[in-house]
């Protein structure tokens, strides 16, 4: 059914529930499992280098942790897990990796971070279930 | 406002709104500071009185010119100076070529269009001069062009184009007497034995909780300040100047770049840029909106006449050598830093002044979403050449860890 489960991974509550599912899923169905984290921008227009490599080693920091904790609970159900992590967009970044990637299932979260975004142009979720070249499966 | 402890409050409380825009919006504190400060000096002076927000005050102007000039050094300290050795020529071709024709550019343009007197359009070509590192540092970062010989290339560039512009600032406007002749002996003298000494002195008696190093530094940069000031010239000369000495020993001491760092952005900053924002005129930006163009306008076309041909010569092709032009057309700390000095040695007065600060920041701005949207040389990034990276990039600016199951 399906052979390449990616799951959208933020550490939020409804990530953590996509990536359960989506690692119940690949178990079941055999499927290879990959997750996609998208990085914050860095601060546009900074008064100096410092703030800049500030900003980056909180991100990669938070990342690392995330990503490793993504791998962790893939392998205690005995699943490899890959962890992509991009910048960019979350809504384009997502999909696009989901069509470039050649994915047949996307699993995401009911609500992650980008609540302004949320507000003013629909949730993150919708956006990816309208535009992802797959299924999707909204995890609660 | 005559009590400090509430003045103090105010500028913290001005600062944490600021630092919660920048979240907010993804920009960097030092410009969500200015623009609050611009915002608060409108609003609490109609509202209380034009000097309740205490801008002037000795105390505030104090750390003000403190956070420049810190800030000034780990700009100067943040120089690589394996790369800038292995790119010095085309560094010092690109980065001279970067300061001289937007300071003769922009200067020509404030005397002759706008009308300027030859001080303040002097002081118009040193602000406009600047390229900001931090904004290019920022976006090679994202796009992972840092890694890359054409990053390293222009961000060894963006030294050279600031310390034009520091020493231009250090130098132009002030006069020459005996004391620029203690001075410069001085430096001289300071900056050949700092290199030497301070590595050695803080093996001996650093990384103490005391924080020695961090007293060290400010004596040298408070010493030499004052004799900046007393011989006329400008604070943040030595202090950029001393940074860089220090690049290949401080500047590679990570946990104390990082105490500084706190320091600098937790306390003496947010007062300068909202200092610094606090005296733009918003009224005198309405009033002559052109001034603003003329001098933003003077800025890219000298950039692009100085800097596009100096790129060429060293064999980019037209995409890689606009996108490295107009990325070298960004400017933002050195740029009110500059304005700032105008305006406090009464070279320009406060309309100038906001008219130059509006236009560094729109170089600060412009030029990346136009170097960003339409020239970025896709095919020069990490992904698509194969050079490495700690955590392995893919194609997009992903990085894929290794499986670990």
């Amino acid at each position: 059914m399906f052979k390449r489960i990616l799951v959208a991974y933020d550490g939020s509550d409804g990530a953590r529930a996509a990536l359960k599912r989506g690692i119940e899923l690949a178990t079941a169905l055999g499927a290879e499992l990959s997750s996609i984290s998208v990085e914050e921008h860095l601060p546009h227009y900074a008064a100096s280098i410092s703030e800049v490599k500030a900003a980056k080693e909180q991100i990669d920091e938070y990342f690392r942790g995330l990503t490793k904790h993504a791998r962790d609970q893939a392998a205690l159900a005995g699943v490899e897990l890959e962890t992509i992590v991009k910048q960019g967009h979350e809504v384009e970044t997502i999909v696009t990796l989901a069509r470039e990637g050649k994915f047949d299932l996307l699993v995401i979260g009911h609500h992650g971070h980008s609540r302004i975004f949320e507000r003013t142009m629909g949730s993150t979720a919708q956006s990816i279930v309208r535009l992802a070249p797959c299924p999707v499966l909204v995890a609660k | 406002m005559e009590n400090v402890w509430f003045l103090a409050a105010v500028w913290l409380g001005l600062a944490l709104v600021a630092t919660l825009l920048a979240i907010w919006l993804k920009i960097s504190t030092a410009l969500s500071e200015i623009v609050v400060g611009t915002v608060a000096q409108l609003i609490i002076g109609a509202l209380v009185g034009p000097h309740a927000l205490g801008s002037s005050s000795a105390w505030v102007a104090f750390l003000a010119g403190t956070g420049a000039i810190v800030l000034t050094f780990l700009a100067g300290a943040e120089l690589d100076p394996a790369v800038f050795r292995a790119k010095w020529k085309e560094a010092v071709v690109v980065g001279l070529a970067s300061f001289a024709a937007p300071f003769l550019g922009a200067a020509a343009a404030a005397y002759w269009l706008l009308g300027w007197t030859p001080d303040a359009s002097w002081l118009a070509g040193v602000a406009m001069s600047t390229t900001s590192v931090a904004v290019v540092y920022a976006v090679m970062l994202e796009l992972g062009f840092n890694t890359t010989e054409y990053g390293k290339a222009m961000l060894a560039a963006c030294f050279v184009t600031d310390l034009g512009t520091v020493l231009a600032l250090g130098i132009i406007f002030s006069p020459f007497t005996l004391k620029t002749v203690v001075f410069v002996v001085a430096c001289a003298a300071l900056f050949a034995l700092l290199p030497v000494i301070t590595p050695r002195f803080f093996r001996r008696y650093g990384g103490r909780v005391s924080e020695l190093e961090t007293k060290f530094i400010l004596l040298a940069l408070f010493a030499m300040g004052g004799l900046a000031i007393w011989a006329g010239s400008e604070a943040v000369l030595p202090a950029y100047v001393i940074g860089m000495l220090l690049a290949g020993s401080v500047g590679r001491d990570h946990a104390l770049i990082r105490r500084l760092r706190t320091l600098t952005f937790g306390l003496l900053t947010p007062f300068y840029f909202i200092r610094a924002g606090s005296f733009v005129s918003v009224p005198s930006l309405v009033a002559a909106p052109m001034v603003f163009v003329v001098l933003f306008a003077a800025k890219m076309v000298s950039k692009m006449a100085g800097v596009f041909p100096a790129v060429r010569a060293f064999r980019y092709a037209q995409q890689e050598g606009l996108y490295y032009t107009l990325m070298m057309s960004t400017g933002l700390t050195f740029g009110t830093i500059s304005a700032l000095f105008g305006l406090s040695h009464g070279i320009i007065d406060a309309g100038q002044y906001s008219h130059l600060v509006a236009a560094v920041i729109g170089s600060a701005v412009i030029p990346t979403l136009i170097a960003n949207a339409f020239f970025m040389p896709v095919h020069l990034r990490p992904s698509e050449v194969g050079e490495a990276d700690p955590m392995r990039r893919v194609p997009g600016g992903a990085r894929r860890e290794a499986r670990n199951v």
